[in-house]
């Protein structure tokens, strides 16, 4: 039957790919994540992780406009970069990543599996798409101070008063003087974060000496150019 | 390893001190009074916001799976995290918040999969420390049953009598009190 060879296979093959693994077994022809955006707010972060995405898997990226939304600038349309020429054949990619510029409160990543809740905030959103290039660090304490980050980042630095973002700098300023990335010695989610979430409040050219250095690092890597284009 | 929460019980993190006592018997933490609230880890690392706080604890006791089940399940827990804290947690105006929550419990008896996660935690938290939940709570019906549920259990009961009886109230002597 169709459950004892599925059981087989996935007992007896060592070349599943991570995203069976990590998502489940693949039951449709292809794992779409759906995400709805204000374009009153580019969610950075997830730009710059689908770009990391595409080097990883074989992503079939689409972006729409739903009609609540008048009209978009020319870089949300691209940024999630050219249009696939073999798009119309599905099963060749492992990923469907779908962004739709829509008149929503707070960003929404929606999945077609039954039970699930729409997933709300770009953290969160965040969180998950970073699992699928990354393991979170197997110390819990490591761990933690990433997620704790991610939320700084985005409640402090993106939202916050004036009064706020200084005391972050000013909390970044000496983490960022004890290690070379946000959360210790690996560079991790919570640096992409609170990359883009400076970016987005404009605050790079006010912050502190180790900010500016950690600025300057994560620039190198070249990770963040879809970022960039959409702030410009 | 023993853990110490500080915790400030004028505004005790109900959510942190159900994690503290979900995870108790395989990681102990103690829990003392203090100024802020706040998880001592290491000289580097100390949390100070529940949701770092039950994360954590979350972690050092994989076992009990209160981070949910699989990376689907930990995602939604996330979503529940950020729920509490930003549409719950001293929030005024409740019912939007409340009326989608419903919804979502409508065909549920826990908020992430199949057992008690750190979401249903912090959720019930948020509720039990709010004032308007006492009297916009029955209006929601799917809520109601799972807020009961789970102040039925072991857990819940305790956080909730050790942390939530001492509410300042006349007719306590100030003396016992202190």
């Amino acid at each position: 039957s169709s459950l004892s060879s599925q059981t087989l296979s996935s007992t007896t093959l060592k070349c599943t790919t991570d995203l069976d693994t990590l998502l489940g077994k693949d039951r449709g022809a292809l794992r779409d994540i759906v995400i709805n955006a204000n374009p009153a707010q580019p969610p950075l972060t997830l730009l710059v992780l689908h770009s990391l995405l595409c080097q990883r898997y074989r992503v079939l990226s689409t972006v729409h406009v739903h009609s609540s939304v008048a009209s978009v600038l020319p870089q949300l349309l691209s940024c999630l970069g050219p249009r696939h020429v073999d798009s119309y054949a599905r099963h060749l990619f492992q990923l469907g990543f779908t962004l739709i510029w829509k008149d929503v409160p707070k960003l929404q990543m929606k999945f077609s599996i039954r039970d699930m809740c729409p997933i709300e905030g770009e953290a969160n959103v965040a969180r998950f798409l970073f699992k699928l290039l990354a393991p979170h660090p197997s110390d819990p304490a490591l761990a933690t101070l990433v997620d704790s980050w991610v939320d700084t980042a985005f409640f402090q630095l993106a939202e916050g008063s004036a009064k706020e973002h200084t005391a972050v700098l000013r909390a970044l300023n000496s983490a960022l003087g004890r290690n070379p990335w946000v959360a210790g010695p690996e560079f991790s989610l919570a640096d992409i974060a609170c990359y883009c979430c400076i970016l987005r409040s404009g605050l790079a050219s006010s912050a502190p000496a180790n900010v500016q250095r950690w600025l300057k690092s994560c620039e190198n890597l070249g990770h963040f150019s879809p970022a960039k284009v959409v702030v410009q | 390893m023993a853990l110490n929460l500080i915790i400030n019980t004028s505004n005790p993190p109900l959510g942190a001190l159900l994690a503290a006592e979900h995870v108790k018997s395989s990681v102990p933490v103690s829990v003392e009074e203090g100024k802020d609230n706040r998880l001592h880890v290491s000289d580097a690392i100390e949390f100070n916001d529940a949701n770092s706080i039950s994360r954590y604890l979350a972690r050092v006791a994989p076992a009990l799976g209160l981070y949910g089940a699989n990376m689907m399940e930990q995602t939604e827990v996330d979503h529940w995290l950020e729920f509490s804290a930003r549409h719950l947690c001293g929030q005024p105006g409740l019912t939007e918040a409340l009326g989608n929550l419903d919804k979502v419990l409508s065909l549920r008896t826990f908020l992430v999969g199949h057992a008690v996660t750190l979401a249903d935690l912090s959720v019930w938290a948020a509720l039990k420390g709010h004032e308007e939940w006492s009297s916009q709570g029955k209006s929601f019906s799917h809520i109601n049953r799972w807020f009961s549920f789970l102040s039925s259990q072991v857990a819940f009961s305790a956080v909730s009598n050790k942390y939530t009886a001492k509410k300042p109230s006349a007719n306590k002597s100030s003396s016992s009190e202190k």
